[in-house]
């Protein structure tokens, strides 16, 4: 008789969403139904035809209505009673609730800046149309020292790579690492813009949005000039109808307006305000043209699913096979350009990172603040949990099941979340100006959906996390042990919260030390004896009538009598970073075969003077030896590397020429501290300068720049005064370092108040869970400090592991961070001990506020308590 | 009021239920109507209506006997309340008095 009914599984199917009302009279037909099919059809298909049926029923008049009613009325009712019983709760343990407050909150924002922060850097250069087919070419130069690698390209290597490689689809040359100050002028309107040199395919290649003009057609021509948007209202004081408007440039030239571009994003590592063409910069440049001189970009387009590596082979002998080996030392390869912003540093010629680092050292940071954070939180909602056992047993009792329970702490501590994360937005758009200024962007707090997603994913993991603890732990305690008071296995747990302690404060005490080492070396290298004197140095273009040598002479002579002003001078070199090098130095006993490059200083008369450079041996250039384009100075890592014994008066050749060695300098930093003191010459050609230094009496600044631009002007007019400072220019070199220091600086002091904040809570939890023992160890005697004592201790120990975990950790990521400047300070035991001892002191202070108060409660006080 | 028309499947139920009047199951209303329209009718549709004619208030119901052959399940009977009967009434007289306005000539088939 049993297999002559349906599938069981159909029926209590039916049962399940069936109302009770309609099952027995819907069941019964369909049981009747398949009944008198069977005996027509046979067992299968009257089995199928009542599934079938069932299935029908699946319609919202047949469902468990009213059950389904007053469930939802319940539900409500529960989330109105839950968030009453949150409210009442934060009201009740307000310190607990503000701890939470403060620390998800703010460990929230450090992560929605960073995550702001990091997006923006993931987005640079990303918006190129053909970003995923678009190159640079770069070159690996084989140097005594090891492979350097260049964005510097010869002039002819678009055009042949062009030629030669079926792959290009189109090659340019631009001068985008060299965009410098130029004058331009309409009429007597003169403005100072940044300009660079492209070849005619530049917008082609490049996204950049033009207004006015063909992509193709805007730099065609010679004597074209594109402008941006802004420098269109800046020069003509309108944005349409320039294009054929003719604008001067450098009181020189003159170039007609072909198109107009919309101003360059934020987003592109790039930044102009306006391009000529190349193909006029090769016509005044003779030296461009030849294979020798490297200076321009060269960008390619290459066709779709070209193998980098099989391009990269044919291209590697490209230099040596066009210079007939001559310029054997020079590799070209190609780099995609929208990686080149953030894997910018190659060692050996190998791609090492770059700016990335600094993006995963910030995400790590966030990632590392937000734990710290989360874990704050649970171990103060497990510990604000433990109060309320007795709600859990009485709820229990009362008939509350487990998932109402865990329902009940998860919804609490997400709510939670939430709070924070309001509260965290509002103190991200507060703060978000100064971020701006310190990681010199322009971030908007900007809720599109990625960031909304972003942020609810944050809430509901935290709130998941710092919740699932005590949901899941407390809502399975036994109602009858819980309601006697005989709470054992609470404790027992301690060793969870200890570790996640540990970690946390493993995490700042790394902080602390990396962040402390990052401020010592910044601070050594901005006051390291560069072996030139960088204060009150201020740099003038060299432009217009000053271009001329017997002009430029008369200014210069003229400006050392300005009052404020103590000398003044003119060099090729801006003294921050490797300007332009040459091989072309020849000397006894020279080695065919070695490659090593010599900077290469032009300077006026007393240029060393100004800058303040000690020399060894020997003497400077001076007026009265008259022209002294036949001598030279080296400095003396030169006069080392060359192995010349008592040089000054030695003769060696310079591009072919003789030149007497008059002087050694002693050996100065002309680039980053992370490079080694290279050879270097000084040579005496006030024609090869580029910049005007003037050495400014202290505390006169004002004045002294006032007198220079009111004789400037009237000296060389049409050429707006611009000026900077040497001292500027230097830290800009260490602009990333000096930003990442800042920067760790402040999210390493949020991680220790997050941490102490959770430690605090902890510390007045496990007070209060020992209030008795503490009051009857006074009866018996104990003293206020021992009680102290006996209540730190804990404390004292997970801290002490903590350094002993992070002191190891901190040493090899902050040696391996010293390792990259050639220059750094070494790092000492005591900043090890120093930061083992802040971080207990800390930690005593934090645990001391909360253990003094508990041992000094009066026994009586806490005995009476139930 | 929500609901106080008749749709044609319900009216063609109510019928039904009063030509049964005192067997007046799902099943055999299933049954009868698929008998007396020759359509083939589901029983979810059939209990689905008289759901609704009840909540309407046109038919009423209580639980009636159980079989072996319907594995111990009772069945719920309905039957017209006065409601019922006087709703049918209405669209039988309403479907009358359509019919008599019926001009007398498209019966007998003039010029159509």
């Amino acid at each position: 008789m049993k297999d002559s009914r349906p599938p069981e599984w159909a029926i209590r199917f039916l049962t399940w969403f069936c109302s009770q009302g309609l099952l027995d009279a819907v069941l019964g037909d369909l049981l009747e139904l398949h009944a008198r099919r069977r005996e027509k059809l046979g067992k299968r298909r009257s089995d199928w035809l009542f599934v079938w049926n069932v299935l029908l029923f699946l319609q919202p008049f047949a469902w468990k209505r009213n059950v389904k009613n007053s469930h939802k009325l319940n539900s409500i009712n529960m989330l109105r009673h839950n968030l009453l019983l949150a409210y009442r709760n934060f009201r009740r343990y307000k310190s607990s609730f503000f701890i939470n407050l403060t620390g998800l909150s703010t460990g929230l924002a450090c992560a929605i800046l960073i995550f702001l922060w990091v997006n923006d850097e993931l987005l640079i250069d990303q918006f190129h149309e053909n970003k995923n087919e678009l190159y640079q070419v770069m070159e690996n130069v084989d140097q005594a020292g090891g492979i350097i690698t260049r964005q510097t390209t010869a002039g002819p290597t678009a055009a042949a790579l062009l030629d030669e490689m079926p792959e290009v689809v189109s090659a340019v040359t631009a001068t985008t690492k060299r965009i410098t100050n130029y004058t331009l002028s309409v009429g007597t309107n003169n403005i100072k813009a940044k300009g660079l040199y492209a070849d005619a395919g530049y917008f082609n290649l490049f996204s950049y949005e033009l207004i006015e003009g063909g992509k193709n057609q805007v730099l065609s021509d010679k004597k074209a000039i594109v402008i941006s948007e802004s420098l269109a209202s800046r020069l003509f004081g309108a944005t349409n109808n320039v294009v054929g408007e003719v604008v001067e440039w450098q009181h020189d030239k003159q170039y007609r307006v072909s198109g107009v571009f919309k101003d360059i994003p934020s987003y592109s590592s790039v930044q102009f305000d306006f391009v000529l063409s190349f193909e006029g910069f090769r016509d005044d440049n003779e030296w461009v043209t030849n294979w020798y001189n490297t200076a321009p970009q060269t960008y390619l387009l290459l066709k779709k699913g070209t193998d980098i590596d099989r391009f990269n082979d044919k291209v590697r002998d490209l230099i040596r096979t066009k210079t007939d080996g001559r310029a054997a030392h020079r590799s070209p390869f190609i780099a995609r350009y929208s990686d080149t912003y953030l894997y910018n540093h190659y060692e050996n010629g190998i791609q090492a990172g770059g700016r990335i680092e600094y993006v995963k050292l910030f995400s790590i940071i966030a990632l590392f603040i937000l734990v710290i954070a989360c874990i704050n939180f649970m171990n103060l909602s497990t510990a604000r949990a433990s109060r309320r056992t007795k709600e859990v047993g009485i709820k229990k009792v009362m008939g509350a099941q487990r998932k109402a329970l865990v329902f009940q702490y998860l919804g609490e501590s997400t709510f939670m979340a939430f709070l924070s994360l309001i509260f965290a937005l509002v103190f991200v758009s507060i703060i978000l100006p100064q971020f701006n200024e310190i990681t010199e962007k322009q971030l908007v707090l900007n809720l599109n959906f990625t960031v909304a997603a972003f942020l609810i994913g944050i809430v509901l993991i935290t709130g998941g996390l710092a919740g699932s603890y005590p949901a899941l732990y407390l809502s399975g305690f036994n109602p009858n042990v819980v309601l006697r008071g005989k709470l054992t296995g609470l404790m027992g747990k301690l060793w969870a919260r200890k570790g996640l302690v540990v970690f946390q404060f493993t995490l700042s005490i790394i902080l602390i030390l990396s962040v402390w080492v990052v401020y010592s070396q910044i601070e050594f290298v901005q006051n390291k004896n560069l072996g030139y004197e960088k204060d009150n140095i201020l740099i003038l273009g060299k432009e217009g009538l000053l271009r001329e040598t017997e002009k430029l002479n008369t200014f210069l002579t003229e400006i050392r009598n300005l009052n404020g002003i103590i000398g003044a001078s003119s060099i090729g070199h801006d003294m921050t970073g490797h300007n332009g090098g040459t091989y072309g130095v020849g000397w006894p006993g020279k080695d065919p075969e070695n490659r090593t490059e010599f900077e290469n200083v032009a300077v006026n008369y007393a240029m060393t003077e100004i800058l303040g450079i000690e020399v060894m041996e020997g003497r400077t250039f001076s007026e009265e030896f008259g022209a002294e384009t036949e001598k030279i100075i080296f400095n003396e890592a030169a006069i080392e590397f060359m192995g010349l014994t008592d040089p000054i008066g030695k003769v060696i050749t310079l591009w072919g020429e003789d030149k007497e060695i008059i002087g050694v300098v002693k050996d100065f930093h002309f680039d980053s501290f992370h490079e080694e003191v290279k050879p270097l010459f000084i040579r005496f050609n006030p024609y090869a300068t580029h910049f005007i230094m003037a050495k400014i009496e202290a505390g006169k600044e004002k004045e002294a720049i006032d007198n220079l631009q009111r004789f400037y002007r009237s000296y060389n007019p049409g050429f707006p005064f611009g000026y900077r400072f040497l001292d500027e220019d230097y830290q800009e070199l260490y602009a990333a370092e000096q930003r990442v220091s800042t920067l760790s600086g402040y999210f390493a002091a949020l991680a220790i108040l997050i941490s102490c904040l959770g430690l605090f809570g902890l510390a007045a939890f496990t007070a209060e869970r020992r209030t008795r023992e503490i009051g009857i160890r006074k009866i018996l005697g104990s003293t206020e400090f021992q009680i102290v004592y006996l209540l730190s201790g804990d404390f004292t120990k997970m801290v002490l592991a903590a350094i002993f975990i992070a002191l190891p950790l901190s040493y090899f990521i902050t040696q391996q961070w010293l390792e990259s400047f050639a220059f750094h300070i070494d790092l000492r035991w005591w900043f090890f001990a120093a930061t083992a001892i802040l971080a207990l002191l800390i930690a005593w202070i934090t645990v001391g506020m909360q253990t003094v108060k508990a041992a000094k409660t009066n026994p009586v006080k806490c005995l009476k308590d139930e | 009021m929500k609901g106080t028309h008749l749709g044609e499947f319900e009216e063609l139920v109510i019928l039904t239920v009063a030509i049964l009047y005192d067997d007046a199951y799902g099943l055999a209303v299933t049954d009868e109507l698929e008998k007396r329209t020759g359509r083939n009718v589901t029983i979810s549709s059939v209990h689905k209506s008289l759901v609704r004619l009840e909540g309407k208030g046109y038919l009423k119901s209580h639980m009636g006997g159980a079989t072996e052959l319907r594995g111990g399940r009772k069945k719920r009977l309905y039957v017209l309340t006065q409601a019922g009967v006087k709703v049918v009434n209405q669209v039988k007289q309403l479907r009358n008095s359509m019919w008599d306005a019926v001009p007398k000539i498209v019966w007998e088939g003039g010029n159509i």
